[in-house]
Protein backbone atom coordinates (compact mmCIF):
# COMPACT_ATOMS: atom_id res chain seq x y z
CA UNK A 1 0.00 0.00 0.00
CA UNK A 2 1.42 3.44 -0.98
CA UNK A 3 0.82 6.69 0.51
CA UNK A 4 -1.52 7.24 -1.57
CA UNK A 5 -3.61 4.81 -0.91
CA UNK A 6 -3.66 4.95 2.48
CA UNK A 7 -4.68 9.10 1.84
CA UNK A 8 -7.52 7.76 0.23
CA UNK A 9 -8.51 5.01 2.59
CA UNK A 10 -8.37 7.37 5.85
CA UNK A 11 -10.28 10.00 3.65
CA UNK A 12 -12.71 7.58 2.91
CA UNK A 13 -13.08 6.81 6.58
CA UNK A 14 -13.24 10.32 7.38
CA UNK A 15 -16.15 11.31 4.75
CA UNK A 16 -17.88 7.65 6.29
CA UNK A 17 -17.61 8.63 9.55
CA UNK A 18 -18.37 12.53 8.90
CA UNK A 19 -22.23 11.16 7.13
CA UNK A 20 -22.77 9.01 10.10
CA UNK A 21 -22.25 12.02 12.35
CA UNK A 22 -24.65 14.47 10.62
CA UNK A 23 -26.86 11.82 10.36
CA UNK A 24 -26.85 10.73 13.71
CA UNK A 25 -27.06 14.62 15.13
CA UNK A 26 -30.44 15.26 13.51
CA UNK A 27 -33.93 14.37 15.06
CA UNK A 28 -37.05 14.75 13.33
CA UNK A 29 -40.84 14.80 13.74
CA UNK A 30 -42.81 14.79 10.56
CA UNK A 31 -46.13 14.75 11.69
CA UNK A 32 -45.69 16.71 14.99
CA UNK A 33 -48.63 18.88 16.13
CA UNK A 34 -49.15 22.63 16.16
CA UNK A 35 -52.69 24.01 17.30
CA UNK A 36 -53.82 27.61 17.88
CA UNK A 37 -57.12 29.17 19.76
CA UNK A 38 -58.46 32.16 19.08
CA UNK A 39 -61.64 31.83 20.89
CA UNK A 40 -64.06 34.83 22.75
CA UNK A 41 -66.20 33.41 25.26
CA UNK A 42 -69.80 33.56 24.08
CA UNK A 43 -68.78 32.51 20.78
CA UNK A 44 -67.80 29.78 18.34
CA UNK A 45 -64.42 28.52 19.57
CA UNK A 46 -61.46 29.81 16.80
CA UNK A 47 -59.27 27.02 16.99
CA UNK A 48 -57.14 25.34 14.23
CA UNK A 49 -54.84 22.01 14.24
CA UNK A 50 -52.35 20.94 12.01
CA UNK A 51 -51.12 17.35 12.65
CA UNK A 52 -48.33 16.90 9.93
CA UNK A 53 -45.59 19.61 11.29
CA UNK A 54 -42.33 19.22 10.48
CA UNK A 55 -39.73 19.73 13.38
CA UNK A 56 -35.77 18.91 12.87
CA UNK A 57 -33.24 19.44 16.23
CA UNK A 58 -29.95 19.70 15.42
CA UNK A 59 -28.11 18.17 18.80
CA UNK A 60 -25.38 19.39 17.97
CA UNK A 61 -25.65 22.96 17.62
CA UNK A 62 -29.00 23.01 19.10
CA UNK A 63 -30.47 24.97 16.63
CA UNK A 64 -34.35 23.95 15.72
CA UNK A 65 -36.36 24.02 12.94
CA UNK A 66 -40.47 23.98 11.79
CA UNK A 67 -42.44 24.49 9.37
CA UNK A 68 -46.35 24.31 9.04
CA UNK A 69 -48.04 23.85 6.16
CA UNK A 70 -50.81 26.74 6.48
CA UNK A 71 -53.61 24.31 4.54
CA UNK A 72 -52.66 21.64 6.86
CA UNK A 73 -54.30 23.64 9.84
CA UNK A 74 -58.23 22.07 10.01
CA UNK A 75 -60.90 24.05 11.69
CA UNK A 76 -64.08 22.49 13.40
CA UNK A 77 -66.01 24.80 11.32
CA UNK A 78 -65.02 24.68 7.40
CA UNK A 79 -66.45 27.80 6.53
CA UNK A 80 -63.53 29.29 9.21
CA UNK A 81 -61.46 27.12 7.37
CA UNK A 82 -61.90 29.02 3.95
CA UNK A 83 -61.69 32.50 5.87
CA UNK A 84 -58.31 31.83 7.21
CA UNK A 85 -56.50 30.26 4.29
CA UNK A 86 -58.02 33.05 1.97
CA UNK A 87 -59.06 36.03 3.53
CA UNK A 88 -56.53 36.16 6.54
CA UNK A 89 -53.37 34.02 5.65
CA UNK A 90 -53.43 34.76 2.22
CA UNK A 91 -52.20 30.70 2.32
CA UNK A 92 -51.94 30.79 -1.61
CA UNK A 93 -49.61 33.50 -1.79
CA UNK A 94 -48.00 32.66 2.01
CA UNK A 95 -48.26 28.86 2.07
CA UNK A 96 -46.35 27.92 5.15
CA UNK A 97 -44.88 29.40 8.80
CA UNK A 98 -41.78 28.67 9.57
CA UNK A 99 -39.69 28.65 12.67
CA UNK A 100 -35.96 28.57 13.21
CA UNK A 101 -34.55 29.16 16.33
CA UNK A 102 -31.53 27.80 18.96
CA UNK A 103 -32.23 26.11 22.32
CA UNK A 104 -30.48 28.23 25.30
CA UNK A 105 -28.29 26.39 27.47
CA UNK A 106 -29.44 22.48 26.23
CA UNK A 107 -27.50 19.44 26.13
CA UNK A 108 -29.13 16.31 24.91
CA UNK A 109 -27.29 14.05 26.96
CA UNK A 110 -28.99 15.94 29.80
CA UNK A 111 -32.19 14.81 29.11
CA UNK A 112 -34.20 12.29 31.22
CA UNK A 113 -37.88 10.94 31.41
CA UNK A 114 -38.00 14.01 34.08
CA UNK A 115 -38.89 17.18 31.20
CA UNK A 116 -37.32 20.35 31.75
CA UNK A 117 -37.81 24.04 30.82
CA UNK A 118 -35.22 24.95 28.20
CA UNK A 119 -35.21 28.86 26.33
CA UNK A 120 -35.78 28.81 23.04
CA UNK A 121 -35.30 31.96 20.91
CA UNK A 122 -36.01 32.75 16.80
CA UNK A 123 -38.20 34.00 14.55
CA UNK A 124 -41.73 32.93 13.81
CA UNK A 125 -42.57 33.51 9.74
CA UNK A 126 -46.26 33.49 8.12
CA UNK A 127 -47.56 36.11 6.29
CA UNK A 128 -44.55 37.16 4.65
CA UNK A 129 -44.03 38.95 8.53
CA UNK A 130 -41.53 38.11 10.73
CA UNK A 131 -41.71 37.96 14.97
CA UNK A 132 -39.27 37.22 17.61
CA UNK A 133 -40.20 34.57 19.52
CA UNK A 134 -38.52 33.75 22.99
CA UNK A 135 -40.16 31.47 25.32
CA UNK A 136 -39.66 28.20 27.08
CA UNK A 137 -40.24 24.74 25.96
CA UNK A 138 -40.65 21.44 27.92
CA UNK A 139 -38.45 19.04 26.71
CA UNK A 140 -38.04 15.59 28.19
CA UNK A 141 -38.08 11.69 26.71
CA UNK A 142 -39.69 9.14 26.47
CA UNK A 143 -38.64 5.71 25.33
CA UNK A 144 -36.52 6.58 21.88
CA UNK A 145 -38.28 9.77 21.47
CA UNK A 146 -37.46 13.39 21.82
CA UNK A 147 -40.49 15.09 23.65
CA UNK A 148 -40.71 18.49 23.07
CA UNK A 149 -43.84 20.97 23.92
CA UNK A 150 -44.89 24.49 24.71
CA UNK A 151 -47.06 27.65 23.80
CA UNK A 152 -46.53 31.44 23.47
CA UNK A 153 -48.94 33.73 22.09
CA UNK A 154 -49.07 35.94 18.98
CA UNK A 155 -51.34 38.56 17.68
CA UNK A 156 -52.83 38.97 14.46
CA UNK A 157 -51.33 42.60 14.15
CA UNK A 158 -47.57 41.03 14.73
CA UNK A 159 -48.00 39.01 11.06
CA UNK A 160 -49.99 42.09 9.31
CA UNK A 161 -52.95 40.43 9.10
CA UNK A 162 -56.30 42.29 9.28
CA UNK A 163 -59.44 41.15 10.78
CA UNK A 164 -62.56 42.42 9.65
CA UNK A 165 -64.54 44.99 12.00
CA UNK A 166 -67.55 42.57 11.55
CA UNK A 167 -65.96 39.75 13.16
CA UNK A 168 -63.55 41.59 15.77
CA UNK A 169 -65.60 40.61 18.71
CA UNK A 170 -65.37 36.91 17.74
CA UNK A 171 -62.36 36.46 17.50
CA UNK A 172 -59.27 37.02 20.86
CA UNK A 173 -56.51 39.42 19.94
CA UNK A 174 -54.06 37.45 21.34
CA UNK A 175 -53.55 34.15 19.84
CA UNK A 176 -52.52 30.81 21.82
CA UNK A 177 -50.01 28.72 19.77
CA UNK A 178 -48.88 25.28 21.17
CA UNK A 179 -47.27 22.38 19.73
CA UNK A 180 -46.40 19.09 20.86
CA UNK A 181 -43.13 17.41 18.36
CA UNK A 182 -42.20 13.82 19.23
CA UNK A 183 -38.66 13.58 17.57
CA UNK A 184 -36.74 11.05 16.50
CA UNK A 185 -33.55 9.61 14.65
CA UNK A 186 -34.39 9.36 11.41
CA UNK B 1 -111.35 30.33 14.11
CA UNK B 2 -108.94 27.62 16.09
CA UNK B 3 -107.95 25.51 13.07
CA UNK B 4 -107.04 28.84 11.73
CA UNK B 5 -104.25 29.37 14.37
CA UNK B 6 -103.21 26.19 14.67
CA UNK B 7 -102.88 25.82 10.54
CA UNK B 8 -100.79 29.78 11.00
CA UNK B 9 -98.43 28.11 14.22
CA UNK B 10 -97.80 25.36 11.99
CA UNK B 11 -96.48 27.30 9.21
CA UNK B 12 -94.77 29.54 10.91
CA UNK B 13 -92.93 26.35 12.93
CA UNK B 14 -92.06 24.93 9.43
CA UNK B 15 -90.79 28.19 8.21
CA UNK B 16 -88.35 28.73 11.53
CA UNK B 17 -87.43 25.00 11.11
CA UNK B 18 -86.54 25.65 7.33
CA UNK B 19 -84.93 29.23 7.78
CA UNK B 20 -82.85 27.03 10.15
CA UNK B 21 -81.66 25.29 7.83
CA UNK B 22 -81.03 27.43 5.31
CA UNK B 23 -78.88 28.93 7.83
CA UNK B 24 -77.25 26.17 9.15
CA UNK B 25 -75.81 24.79 5.87
CA UNK B 26 -75.13 28.72 4.42
CA UNK B 27 -72.92 29.48 7.77
CA UNK B 28 -71.92 26.08 8.77
CA UNK B 29 -71.01 24.14 5.28
CA UNK B 30 -69.90 20.60 5.42
CA UNK B 31 -65.97 20.16 5.12
CA UNK B 32 -64.63 18.34 1.88
CA UNK B 33 -64.47 14.90 1.58
CA UNK B 34 -61.68 14.03 -0.32
CA UNK B 35 -62.46 10.46 -0.36
CA UNK B 36 -65.67 11.60 -2.74
CA UNK B 37 -64.14 13.51 -5.02
CA UNK B 38 -63.08 12.72 -8.28
CA UNK B 39 -58.72 13.02 -8.37
CA UNK B 40 -58.04 16.48 -10.57
CA UNK B 41 -54.45 14.99 -11.54
CA UNK B 42 -52.86 11.56 -11.67
CA UNK B 43 -49.04 11.81 -11.32
CA UNK B 44 -46.19 9.71 -10.09
CA UNK B 45 -44.52 10.70 -6.93
CA UNK B 46 -41.06 11.47 -8.33
CA UNK B 47 -42.42 14.41 -10.96
CA UNK B 48 -44.57 15.93 -8.50
CA UNK B 49 -41.46 16.75 -6.26
CA UNK B 50 -39.38 17.86 -9.25
CA UNK B 51 -41.88 20.51 -10.07
CA UNK B 52 -42.46 21.47 -6.17
CA UNK B 53 -38.61 21.62 -5.92
CA UNK B 54 -37.91 23.14 -8.97
CA UNK B 55 -40.87 25.95 -8.80
CA UNK B 56 -42.74 25.78 -5.82
CA UNK B 57 -45.25 28.72 -7.14
CA UNK B 58 -45.97 27.23 -9.84
CA UNK B 59 -46.27 23.64 -8.65
CA UNK B 60 -48.58 25.13 -5.97
CA UNK B 61 -51.23 27.06 -8.09
CA UNK B 62 -51.73 24.18 -9.89
CA UNK B 63 -51.51 21.00 -7.36
CA UNK B 64 -52.17 22.72 -3.51
CA UNK B 65 -55.30 21.87 -2.31
CA UNK B 66 -55.86 19.64 -5.32
CA UNK B 67 -57.19 15.96 -4.99
CA UNK B 68 -54.20 13.92 -6.42
CA UNK B 69 -53.51 10.53 -7.78
CA UNK B 70 -50.16 9.76 -6.92
CA UNK B 71 -48.55 6.63 -7.72
CA UNK B 72 -45.01 5.58 -6.11
CA UNK B 73 -42.54 2.81 -4.43
CA UNK B 74 -43.00 2.71 -1.13
CA UNK B 75 -40.17 3.31 0.65
CA UNK B 76 -41.22 4.23 4.51
CA UNK B 77 -44.09 3.08 6.46
CA UNK B 78 -44.90 4.55 9.97
CA UNK B 79 -47.94 4.69 11.44
CA UNK B 80 -50.34 6.16 9.69
CA UNK B 81 -48.03 7.95 7.57
CA UNK B 82 -46.00 6.19 4.11
CA UNK B 83 -43.28 8.28 1.97
CA UNK B 84 -43.60 7.07 -1.74
CA UNK B 85 -40.14 7.20 -4.02
CA UNK B 86 -38.37 9.09 -0.73
CA UNK B 87 -40.38 12.09 -2.13
CA UNK B 88 -43.91 12.34 -1.16
CA UNK B 89 -45.06 12.02 2.62
CA UNK B 90 -48.88 10.77 3.01
CA UNK B 91 -50.84 11.12 5.83
CA UNK B 92 -53.52 8.64 5.69
CA UNK B 93 -56.93 8.27 6.78
CA UNK B 94 -56.99 5.18 8.32
CA UNK B 95 -53.83 2.58 9.33
CA UNK B 96 -54.24 0.69 6.14
CA UNK B 97 -50.83 1.31 5.74
CA UNK B 98 -50.00 -1.31 8.39
CA UNK B 99 -49.02 -4.44 5.71
CA UNK B 100 -47.42 -2.54 3.54
CA UNK B 101 -43.78 -3.25 2.30
CA UNK B 102 -41.25 -1.51 1.31
CA UNK B 103 -40.90 -1.30 -1.82
CA UNK B 104 -44.62 -2.39 -3.12
CA UNK B 105 -45.55 -0.46 -5.89
CA UNK B 106 -48.54 1.95 -4.89
CA UNK B 107 -51.11 4.42 -5.96
CA UNK B 108 -52.92 6.62 -3.06
CA UNK B 109 -55.56 9.36 -3.93
CA UNK B 110 -55.37 12.33 -1.32
CA UNK B 111 -54.95 16.01 -1.07
CA UNK B 112 -52.06 17.97 -1.90
CA UNK B 113 -51.15 20.20 1.07
CA UNK B 114 -47.75 21.80 -0.10
CA UNK B 115 -43.99 21.67 -0.51
CA UNK B 116 -41.92 20.71 2.85
CA UNK B 117 -38.16 22.40 2.55
CA UNK B 118 -36.82 21.03 5.93
CA UNK B 119 -37.70 17.41 4.41
CA UNK B 120 -37.58 18.66 0.63
CA UNK B 121 -41.19 16.60 0.50
CA UNK B 122 -44.17 17.18 -0.91
CA UNK B 123 -47.31 16.45 1.86
CA UNK B 124 -50.54 15.22 1.02
CA UNK B 125 -53.46 14.61 3.63
CA UNK B 126 -56.77 12.44 4.00
CA UNK B 127 -55.43 10.12 1.64
CA UNK B 128 -56.21 6.20 0.92
CA UNK B 129 -54.78 3.69 -1.12
CA UNK B 130 -56.34 3.14 -4.33
CA UNK B 131 -54.31 0.37 -5.66
CA UNK B 132 -51.66 -2.22 -4.76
Amino acid sequence: MNTNQIFKLALTLVAVLAIHQVKSQKLVDRNGQVAFEASEALFEPVEAKNQSVTAVLDTQSNEIASLALIKGFRFPNSLMEEHFNENYIESETYPKATFKGQLMDFNIAEVTNEPQQVRVDGKLTLHGKEKVVDTYLTIGKTGDALIITGSFTVTPDDFDIAIPSIVKNKIAREVNVSLDFKMKAL
Amino acid sequence: MKKKLILALTGLLVGVTALGFVLNATFNPKHRVIANEEPAFFIPADELQYLFANDEQSAGKKYMDQVLKVSGKVTEVEGQSIVLDNRVLVNLLTDTGKGLLQGEELIIKGRCVGFDELLLQVKIDQAEIKLK
